[in-house]
């Protein structure tokens, strides 16, 4: 054995009887950074905590509360202090009819609306809905963007001029309002495509709006990243070595574009939700009888002054997620890339 | 210079084509509508209705519908609401600007200083418990849906508090003009100022703070601290500065998209009469004059507000050439 | 709701003249106006003066007397504008009575039914100060027609009337006016013994040569009556003030009004509505209060509240020639399941509005209860409306071996349509099918859904009918002639078309001429074979809702033009 370290050939740095210093790659230092963000941590629990519990709504609505929260109740009863109550009350002159309030109790948790459903439980059926329509959505905007981008980016010339005058046109309508004009034309058909038909009443149909309408908000940052990749130096010797496109593509430039879609997709999905709330809110996002937290702020609408419950439990819901969502998407980005370099624009009403 | 204003120019106008076109694609081969009995309202007897696809040109192949449209739109300026036939689609627009317009602009001033002051605090207590609480708060404003907390103030200030003095003098939901009533405009208003101000505190708040960070880090704060300048100088004379750049393109947009009609959901929420409202209604209606007219002037706005903030870039940022 | 568009004033789509069920001066439906019992008219005395403030949420469809066609337009119109006839302007069933307004008197027609002689009231004149001549009628007239206005069929049986198209229209034949001896005279091709009816809407009525022959848009016409448009800006405001050239010529058909001032604030939200009439800020709300604040301004606003039975029913139509409603067993099961008190708390509360399984609506000319769809009906069917039979439906279904289809329900977006389209939609899924609701703007629900080549199956139709004649229910909305495939404006979306049905409704019509006693039989009679045959899943028969401000007195209630607004003391 030599006692004089000697220095260690290219190849042989990791062997079975030498010791190893383990590098991390890009990826592992990012977690661990992440791992200590306390706030990025507690804001992935809480969200994860409503994912869980809106996915669990057919437990609640079965088990705890016993109703069913897509059937109208207008004439149903409750028992309350022994008592037996209406859902939907009308007063002594048969004027009005009032939805009962919150009972705090496993039924009738947070009250009736106007069809005499359990608020409670629709909560729980809209999350779900928002959230599928919301992390959806959002992963669609972001493959599109990918694809778009990079092949922006990456190709130049015509195909990038053409490809971001696009983009800037359908970033010229504000999103909402492309969204709206969208839905309102393809309510009364639904979509076909060649043989793929969307039915009007999934959900697939607002997922597959919103996802297209924030294509260039994504597509953008993409990008840019991708032309800074192209001008980086290991690229330029890379091509010198005769690397073919496809090549450099998955090599090089796809990992940079995953670091932005990573960057972006908490925000995206916090965006996507409220875009979906807004659409649903006006009613030409989620129809009945599904039901999402944006439907059901609509439904509470004329409840407002009087079981103000309705309108105000999805609200802070939506408050709840999109902000775990923007800090746990400050944290990824303070992860991946303390600098900050990645900017990105605007934002709708 | 100037062959970038011209080039700007050229691009607006494509930029407006297309949008133009791309509402009228949309709809025109809207399923189940007829824009003819749309027009010729209720029980027509056939020449009615023969009368209105001539005069409307709604026989002709499509891209002369469409010329014939922007021509009126544009040329002529007197086309007409489908779902009202008395009723021209420019003057509604016009008496809709100013409500949307008195909106926006009361939320910018709003909003404009409330984010420097959440900005500036944020960076310059940086470190403290103050920096992340303040970011909360901001990241509250931007995490609440606007219809939302607008439906919210409503119930408070309409109804639950409204007899308490905080509210009393908040007036019903609706809109007064300025020239007739400055007072009662204004109460209309404060409600939704703050509204909509909120969430563009919280973004450009946390905008604010992000960029005077991060142009701390650079070459030339560290020259001007080197030199010896206090830090409350470095911070407004030289990191404010630069990080105004982006704060003020952002507002730009945001501000043009907003003017043009993007606040649609505040007032539709506090029933404001603005282009946001116009919009909605008109797409309901799916009455396609006015629903053009709208969404052309939306889009006349963004584009307007593109070029302009990056014609200021250029002056603001002279490291920025324009291409 | 009432005020849904093209519901109101439509006669007979199809056919010629139609017998009116009672003589001119028919009068309306029975059943009190509450609050109405003062019925002063013809504004005079301290209560003169003030500004009424109302308000509306939508723009009225045209302030073009020749294009309107909406109660929100016609309100306005009665007040501004005068025909040869007009309907007593007080409240109550009185409200229904058939007055000359600028014709002096009503005449009886002459020549074996087809011809009328009015004589013009002297003296009258426009707000510009033009004279109020008999040839402006004839104008007028030949202006529906060049404007493509919606009601040309009310001068359908005028000799002339059809060759006239929207180029050109010469009504000389048919219409002789003598401007010295002011005199009108119409001849009609045939009897029709609604036609001095017909003239009392808006669309007659007199207008001056000046007026374009298009939509006069926010230029208002010169007025007869004692209000003028002095300003309209869409979705903000209109402004009416008095009309200094008018006189009072009779009291009955355009009485003065008390109101020195009268402005509408467009654009609202019926919440805000609400709230504004409760404090004060406005006198009125256009539309009816949303349910959700029923319960607070009848209990703390009780006197300001104004309920009246209006002659109008709700209902789903079903289409007969879609699955699975092409099957009766489908349709008679759905009628047997469905919960009208549901229903009709949904609309807001027992006293606003009363079960029902058929047609016409109470108090109506061959109205006869008949409601064989509901648990332990009555003898004959002939009895009222109890409970839903749930177990006789669901066997019905499973008869007809469609569950597990699909339906598509059709709404509008008010929160009416979309709450009861809610409540179908789930009572479908209860029945074991998949059901799906579907809800558009008024603007356009009616012209999709109306038309058959969108094959909707099942959707939200109500109908207001004030001319007290069974045929505007049944001859218009379901006879073979009203289903007019592959057609915007075809009335009949259940697509019913029933032989025996259609002769008994032909022969009910032909009996009108000669015995009302005998007609209205024959509607009822046609009443049950239609119900038999469930084109319709009938809900109720609404009352109309008026919220006042508490400055608001004399408030009438006329069952042709509803709220009487400026026979209203705002002071």
């Amino acid at each position: 054995m030599a006692e004089v370290a000697t220095a260690p050939e290219a190849g042989q740095l990791a062997t079975a009887d030498s010791p190893q210093i383990a590098g991390k790659s890009p990826w592992g230092l990012a977690w661990r950074r992440l791992r200590r963000d306390r706030a990025a941590i507690a804001a992935l629990i809480v969200f994860v905590l409503i994912v869980v519990t809106s996915f669990a709504a057919p437990l609640y609505a079965n088990h705890i509360a016993h109703t069913d929260p897509f059937q109208s109740n207008v004439d149903g009863t409750i028992t309350q202090n022994g008592k037996k109550v209406s859902v939907l009350q009308t007063n002594a002159l048969g004027i009005g009819v009032t939805p009962i309030g919150p009972t705090w109790h496993s039924q009738y948790f947070l009250g009736a609306d106007s069809q005499g459903r359990d608020v409670m439980a629709r909560l729980l059926y809209g999350g779900r809905a928002s959230l599928l329509i919301g992390i959806g959505s959002a992963l669609i905007a972001c493959l599109l963007a990918a694809i778009v981008g990079l092949v922006a980016g990456f190709f130049g010339g015509l195909i990038d001029s053409i490809l971001s005058r696009l983009m800037d046109v359908i970033w010229a309508f504000p999103v909402y309002l492309l969204a709206i004009c969208i839905s309102t034309v393809l309510l009364v058909k639904g979509l076909q495509v060649g043989p793929v038909g969307v039915n009007p009443n999934s959900l697939w149909l607002p997922t597959i709006i919103i996802g297209v309408v924030y294509v260039p908000y994504v597509a953008r940052p993409i990008r840019g990243q991708v032309l800074s990749v192209r001008e980086k130096e290991y690229v330029e010797a890379a091509i010198a070595q005769g690397a073919s496109n496809l090549r450099l593509i998955f090599s090089d430039v796809l990992p940079n574009v995953v670091t932005v879609v990573i960057v972006l997709l908490p925000l995206m999905i916090a965006n996507t939700i409220l875009t979906e709330a807004a659409l649903s809110f006006l009613s030409i996002g989620v129809r009945p009888p599904n039901a999402s937290w944006g439907t059901i702020i609509g439904d509470g609408q004329e409840l407002l002054y009087v079981r103000p419950w309705v309108s105000i439990a999805p609200g802070i819901m939506i408050l709840l997620t999109v902000l775990s969502l923007n800090v746990l998407g400050d944290g990824v980005r303070d992860a991946l890339d303390p600098r900050a370099k990645l900017r990105v624009e605007g934002d709708g009403s | 210079m100037l062959a970038f204003i011209v080039r700007r120019t050229l691009w607006m106008l494509m930029v407006m084509f297309a949008i133009s076109l791309l509402v009228f694609l949309i709809f025109f081969h809207t399923p189940g509508i007829d824009p003819a009995r749309q027009m010729a309202g209720r029980n027509p007897t056939p020449q009615t209705i023969a009368a209105i696809k001539q005069e409307f040109g709604l026989n002709k192949p499509l891209p002369e519908q469409y010329v014939l449209m922007m021509n009126h739109l544009f040329i002529s300026r007197d086309l007409v609401s489908y779902t009202n036939r008395g009723l021209k689609v420019l003057p509604q627009i016009e008496a809709a600007a100013p409500v949307t317009f008195s909106l926006v602009l009361g939320a910018a001033v709003l909003w404009i200083f409330g984010s420097i002051i959440i900005g500036v605090s944020a960076a310059v207590l940086r470190g403290t418990i103050w920096d992340p609480l303040l970011m909360v708060v901001a990241l509250i404003g931007i995490s609440a849906p606007v219809f939302w907390v607008g439906e919210v103030a409503n119930m408070l200030t309409q109804s639950k508090f409204h007899s308490s003095p905080l509210f009393s003098w908040v007036p019903p939901l609706g809109y007064t003009s300025f020239s007739s009533d400055p007072a009662m405009w204004a109460k209309h208003l404060i409600i939704p100022w703050i509204t909509l101000a909120i969430l563009y505190i919280g973004f450009y708040g946390r905008v604010l703070r992000s960029s005077l960070i991060e142009s701390q880090s650079e070459d030339y704060i560290r020259t001007a601290r080197a030199k010896g300048l206090s830090e409350r100088r470095v911070l407004f004379r030289h990191s404010l500065r630069t990080s105004m750049i982006t704060f003020i393109s952002l507002f730009g947009l945001d501000f043009g998209a907003l003017v043009g009609g993007g606040a649609l959901l505040t007032e539709v929420v506090f029933g404001l009469p603005g282009v946001g409202y116009l919009t909605y209604n008109s797409l309901s209606n799916l009455d396609l004059p006015v629903i053009m007219g709208t969404v052309v002037y939306g889009a006349f706005f963004i584009v307007l507000a593109n070029a302009l903030v990056d014609v200021g870039y250029a002056f603001l940022d002279p490291r920025i050439r324009p291409t | 709701m009432f005020d849904s568009k093209r519901r109101l004033f439509a006669l007979a789509l199809v056919g010629s003249a139609v017998a009116l069920a009672s003589g001119c001066g028919s009068s309306g439906s029975s059943g009190s106006s509450s609050g109405g019992g003062g019925n002063s008219s013809g504004g005079s005395g301290s209560h003169m003066g003030g500004t009424m403030k109302l308000q509306a949420t939508g723009n009225p469809d045209s302030l073009d007397p020749a294009i309107a066609y909406e109660v929100e337009s016609w309100q306005n119109l009665i007040m501004t504008n005068d025909g040869l006839t007009g309907f007593k302007r007080v409240g109550g069933p009185d409200g229904a009575t058939l007055v000359p307004d600028l014709a002096t008197a009503v005449p009886q027609a002459t020549d074996g039914g087809k011809t009328y002689v009015f004589h013009i009231q002297p003296n009258v004149k426009f707000s510009n100060g033009e004279p109020v001549v008999p040839s402006d009628f004839k104008h007028a007239w030949e202006r529906d027609f060049l404007v493509g206005s919606p009601g040309t069929w009310t001068l359908g049986s005028i000799v002339g009337a059809s060759k006239c198209t929207a180029k050109a229209c010469n009504l000389s034949s048919g219409v002789v006016a003598d401007d010295s001896a002011m005199t009108l005279t119409v001849h009609l091709t045939a009897p029709d013994p609604e036609f001095l009816d017909k003239v009392a809407l808006p669309f007659s009525d007199a207008v001056p040569k000046s007026a374009p022959n298009k939509d006069i848009g926010t230029n208002p016409l010169p007025a007869t009556g004692p209000y003028m448009f002095k300003s309209y800006v869409p979705g903000q405001s209109i402004t009416l003030v008095r009309n200094p050239q008018f006189h009072q010529w009779s009291k009955d058909a355009q009485p003065q009004g008390y109101p020195n001032e009268i402005v509408w604030q467009l654009g609202l939200q019926a919440d805000a509505e609400v709230t504004n009439v409760e404090n004060g800020n406005a006198d009125w709300m256009f539309e009816q209060p949303p349910p959700g604040r029923l319960n607070e301004i009848a209990t703390q606003y009780k006197s300001q509240v104004h309920i009246n039975p209006l002659t109008a029913t709700y209902w789903f139509f079903m289409n007969v020639n879609t699955p699975p409603f092409n099957n009766l067993k489908v349709r008679q099961a759905l009628n047997y399941a469905i919960d009208r008190n549901a229903t009709v708390k949904l609309y807001g509360g027992p006293a606003l509005a009363q079960p029902t399984c058929q047609v016409l609506p109470p108090n109506f000319p061959g109205y006869e209860q008949y409601c064989p769809y509901t648990a332990n009906p009555a003898a004959g069917g002939k009895g009222a409306w109890t409970a839903p039979d749930m177990a006789k439906a669901k066997s019905l279904i499973a008869a007809s071996g469609t569950k597990g289809q699909n339906v598509t329900v059709w709404s509008e977006t008010t929160t009416l349509s979309k709450s009861e389209g809610e409540y179908v939609v789930s009572l479908l899924n209860q029945l074991g099918y998949h059901a799906s609701l579907k809800s558009l703007d008024r603007g356009v629900y009616f012209d999709t859904v109306d038309n058959s080549s969108n094959k909707a199956q099942i959707g939200w139709w109500d109908w207001y009918q004030d001319y007290p004649a069974a045929s505007d229910f049944i001859n218009t909305l379901l006879s073979c002639g009203a289903y007019i495939p592959n057609d915007d404006h075809s009335n009949n979306a259940a697509e019913f078309c029933n032989k025996s049905v259609d002769s008994t409704i032909k022969t009910a019509l032909s009996q009108g001429a000669t015995s009302t006693a005998a007609a209205n039989q024959s509607w009822a009679k046609a009443d049950q074979m239609i119900t038999d045959q469930a084109p319709w899943l009938p809900m109720f028969n609404p009352k109309n809702i008026d919220f006042v401000s508490k400055r608001v007195g004399n408030y009438q209630f006329s069952p042709q033009w509803l709220f009487l607004l400026d026979q209203a003391w705002v002071q």
